[in-house]
């Protein structure tokens, strides 16, 4: 008997150790100041104690939590080749009804296309003949593109030098990025997001443009709309357009921007567009554009009504089926003839499929433009390209000397010079660049590498860091008072063996802490809430038993009998209450995102701990004091 | 000290009308969640965005409409928090790839003379929020089952049935005090509906574990005494438990934010686990004996 004593006491002697080890690298975490940890993290022993100490949550220290979706049917249309709007339509349809039936996109995209007797195989060679085939090779396809992504973004986040970042993969095609501390969450988020989709990209030839803008002009003229009034001269000019008949609208309403949306763009200047009064009548759509060496330029008013006119269906049937429309990336500052300063943004029609696409870049650095480029002084970024990439670039700009050729990156036009000569080595500039930040950014994402598809954000919580202060100090106040109120209730209540059930309460939460510390686990604020709650199931474990000796007691047993018959009878009916608290806690910990998880963590660890801590732990020191000599009364 | 000593309450003679109070309540909270009230579901569930922000100097949630207006956010809905010159903005539904965030502090940075900062940020997209119901209900139904499961094993069928009938009733009784106050039903109050299960489940087990050994005892009494002996004996370990688990969550209610919002689900919940584990897990397992008993007639 004394010797079991023993050996209980070297059990709960071994976890106590083994917690205590558990919790010294938290605890000594704790006491670094920042140039400490700064020191650490220099020569490297700072990963010792980063994986071993108990880890904040976002919730409890400030930053970014998001998840993304990689788009697969972009993907899709990506790898398409000769689309066709019947192609499109297709993919279009398909699109709308998985996201409405919340289906898987390739099941509602196959079943589409056996109904419509589509032949994919005019759309993408090398994938096999029959559509099945195709649309596994495109599954696969859209695999290995999640595994790209994940590692690209991993990697553009390293770059970017958020200290513990968590990139893991959720579900078939999401991604959860974790940035803890992180300041400028525009910065970030745009980092994360950008495709990086780099391409080179032939302009159109200036006829066929011409031609399409002439024929705009004729639908808006003779068309549905037409312009039909002009506004008092006093502000500039403004033109209302008509819808057919007899509503005379504004521009602006009719083309769904209000005044509010205006003055989000600039605020002081008026609404007005700005169109060649005498040109206006004749050619509307020309009215709004203005050639600037060669380029069209459009006047940064005038963007929202152009980009409005070339989304309207009827003028994308107008528009050559193998060709796009893309912008500038940033506006170009220019003075008029009339003396007065305006931005352009240059508007470029692109061939629809790009003649060379950035995955062959093996190097890209941010640097300053050389005095004998034309972007001396300027921000640049060097490209270089791989055997294969240079290969398709000489051939690209071997045969079409004297074209223009558009630098594309995510869908905005950096630059689109043109072709003097055949660049043989695969190395290109990339300029028109907002400042040296901007070069570095570009940079970063080129070198990691594009995107096989956008991304979108369909989740983003962040959390100011003086947020995350507060609820650490409310909650740690809170969670104090609660204890402390328990503690002096049982001591109060079962005197001596309240103590003892104190006693097993403050190591419950030591266990716990030192389990989470093993974890690596992240405690959030649920996650505390979920502790606190511990304390109390904690404190139920030993109330049940306590009252079960309390009756024995009555019953007229001896000490040793009733604190054998307490315990066993109790143990029952906490074995049972405390597994199916558990079970729920498991369930929690199964379904919960970030949050709730947390919670149900620390439920499941602290009752568990609660069973060897109200149980094990207070019988040893009841089984110690009965071992030494026959107790006539206990105090309880 | 003992506050509870070789009680003899009748608890058993009242379940009738415990029952019938039960069922008013419950009643009221049926009507209340599907035809009246209905919930007040957070952005987790619903999508949409959610923007704290507190501000330097005091300012009225018109003030802070009329900043909006200038990104045509308007129409977004503002509450003032608990904490100094502390706003919620929510805005409802909103498109996978819009900015609403970005374009909040871009409004309101348009009114010079007051300096803020935007404290935290929630952006659920639609399809995220359509997810995070579906999942939370499986939760639920899937707690249930297994808590059924487990009682079955360990107690008997009639037990389980009494078992999740209490807890059914405690999840829906709390539910319908949500729906009745308005009070917000965000991922964090499921957690903690689903900790009253697991709660109120405790209270109901240690009775039943009574009553299992008391049936070996009197095993020729009637139901009714050996349910209502078993909750005289258990009632004073019913009571501290509630009591001590009811002062860690009461001042839960002082904290700030999601976990106060637990807290008051957490406080009903002992409230109502408590009774149900007396007024409603005994009183089943009776009527269920008694169908029993009359078919094996």
């Amino acid at each position: 008997m004394f010797k079991k004593t023993n050996i209980r006491f070297i059990i709960i002697g071994v976890a106590l150790l083994l917690a205590g080890y558990s919790l010294y690298w938290t605890i000594a975490y704790s006491t670094f100041s920042d140039e400490q940890v700064e020191a650490k993290r220099a020569d490297g022993s700072l990963e010792k104690f980063e994986e071993r100490i108990i880890r904040l949550g976002l919730d409890l220290q400030g930053g970014m939590h998001v998840v993304l979706e990689l788009n697969i049917p972009k993907l899709v249309e990506t790898l398409a080749s000769n689309k066709t709007p019947q192609f499109d339509a297709l993919l279009e349809r398909s699109i709308q009804e998985s996201k409405a039936t919340d289906e898987d996109f390739f099941t509602v995209f196959s079943r589409n296309m056996e109904a419509e007797d589509f032949k994919l195989v005019r759309h993408f060679n090398d994938r096999g003949y029959k559509n099945a085939d195709i649309i596994k090779s495109l599954e696969d396809e859209a695999r290995d593109a999640m595994q790209r992504a994940l590692q690209i973004i991993r990697n553009r986040v390293d770059q970017f030098g958020v200290s513990e970042p968590t990139i893991q993969r959720a579900g078939q095609n999401r991604i959860i990025v974790e940035l803890a501390g992180v300041k400028d969450i525009e910065h970030a988020r745009s980092l994360i997001q950008s495709t990086a989709l780099l391409e080179f990209t032939l302009l159109k030839d200036p006829q066929v443009t011409q031609s399409f803008i002439a024929s705009v002009d004729n639908y808006l003229k003779t068309g549905r709309r037409e312009i039909i009034e002009e506004e008092p001269a006093d502000e500039d000019t403004i033109v209302a357009l008509k819808e057919s008949k007899d509503k005379a609208v504004s521009v602006h309403e009719l083309l769904g921007i209000t005044e509010a949306d205006i003055d989000l763009e600039d605020e002081q200047e008026d609404t007005s567009l700005v169109v060649d009064a005498e040109l206006y009548s004749d050619k509307p759509f020309t009215s709004l554009l203005r050639n600037i060496g060669g380029s069209i330029g459009v006047p940064e008013r005038n963007v929202y009504t152009v980009k409005k006119i070339l989304n309207d269906p009827d003028v994308q049937k107008l528009m050559p089926y193998d060709s796009k429309f893309l912008w500038s990336a940033k506006p170009e500052r220019l003075t008029t003839a009339a003396g007065k300063t305006e931005n352009y943004y240059m508007l470029y029609h692109l061939e629809r499929e790009a003649g060379i696409q950035g995955k062959y870049i093996t190097k890209a650095t941010a640097t300053i433009g050389g005095a004998e480029s034309k972007a001396a002084g300027q921000p640049i970024v060097n490209i270089s390209m791989n055997n294969e990439g240079a290969k398709i670039f000489s051939r690209l700009t071997g045969s079409n000397i004297g074209k223009f050729l558009a630098i594309v990156l995510d869908e905005k036009v950096y630059m689109a010079p043109r072709i003097s000569v055949k660049i043989p080595n695969g190395s290109a500039y990339i300029e028109g660049l907002e400042s040296m930040e901007d070069a570095k950014n570009i940079a970063i994402v080129l070198r990691a590498g594009a995107l096989p598809a956008p991304v979108d954000i369909i989740e983003e919580r962040t959390i100011g860091p003086s947020l995350g202060r507060d609820s650490i100090n409310t909650s740690a106040k809170v969670g104090l008072i609660g204890f402390v109120l328990v503690i002096i209730f049982m001591a109060f209540y079962y005197k001596g063996a309240g103590l003892l059930a104190d006693l097993a309460v403050v190591l419950n939460f030591v266990f716990v802490m030192a389990i989470l510390a093993t974890l690596g686990a992240t405690l959030t604020l649920p996650g505390i809430a979920g502790l606190i709650l511990t304390i109390g199931i904690a404190v139920d474990a030993n109330v049940l038993i306590f009252e079960r000796i309390r009756e024995e007691l009555e019953k007229g047993k001896t000490v040793r009998a009733a604190i054998d018959a307490g315990y066993s009878r109790a143990f029952r009916t906490i074995l049972d209450a405390n597994v199916t608290t558990m079970l729920t806690a498991l369930i929690l910990m199964q379904f919960g995102t970030g949050p709730v998880k947390g919670f149900g963590v620390t439920l499941f660890w602290g009752i568990l701990c609660s069973m060897f801590t109200a149980i094990f732990v207070t019988r040893t020191i009841f089984n110690y004091r009965t071992d030494r000599k026959i107790l006539k009364t206990l105090s309880i | 000290m003992r506050f509870f000593k070789e009680t003899n309450f009748q608890f058993i003679k009242f379940s009738k009308s415990a029952i019938s109070i039960s069922a008013v309540f419950l009643l009221i909270s049926i009507v209340s969640i599907f035809f009246i009230r209905g919930f007040n579901l957070g952005i987790d569930f619903t999508g949409g965005t959610l923007v704290q922000v507190q501000f330097e100097k005091a300012i009225t949630t018109g003030e802070i409409r009329d900043a909006l207006a200038s990104v045509n956010l308007q129409n977004s809905i503002i509450q003032k928090s608990t904490a100094t010159n502390e706003f919620m903005i929510r805005v409802a539904q909103d498109s996978d790839n819009e900015d609403v965030p970005g374009l909040i502090s871009q409004a309101l940075s348009t009114m010079d003379d007051n300096s803020f900062e935007i404290r935290r940020t929630e952006k659920v997209g639609p399809k995220i929020g359509q997810e995070l119901r579906r999942n939370t209900v499986y939760a639920v139904i899937f707690a249930l089952l297994v808590i059924g499961v487990y009682i079955s094993i360990r107690f008997q069928f009639r037990f389980a049935i009494g078992a999740v009938i209490a807890l059914i009733h405690d999840v829906l009784f709390t539910l319908g005090i949500f729906s009745l106050a308005q009070l917000e039903i965000s991922l964090s109050t499921i957690a903690a509906f689903l900790t009253i299960v697991g709660y109120s489940l405790n209270d109901t087990i240690v009775l039943y574990d009574r009553v299992r050994e008391n049936l070996k005892i009197m095993r020729f009494e009637p139901i009714e005494p050996i349910i209502n002996k078993s909750i005289n004996e258990t009632l004073s370990r019913t009571i501290i438990t509630s009591l001590t688990t009811f002062f860690v969550v009461f001042v839960l209610v002082f904290a700030t934010g999601e976990v106060r919002i637990f807290a008051i689900a957490m406080m009903i919940g002992v409230i109502i686990g408590t009774y149900s584990s007396i007024y409603v897990a005994g009183p089943v397992v009776i009527a269920w004996q008694h169908k029993f008993a009359a078919k094996k007639k």
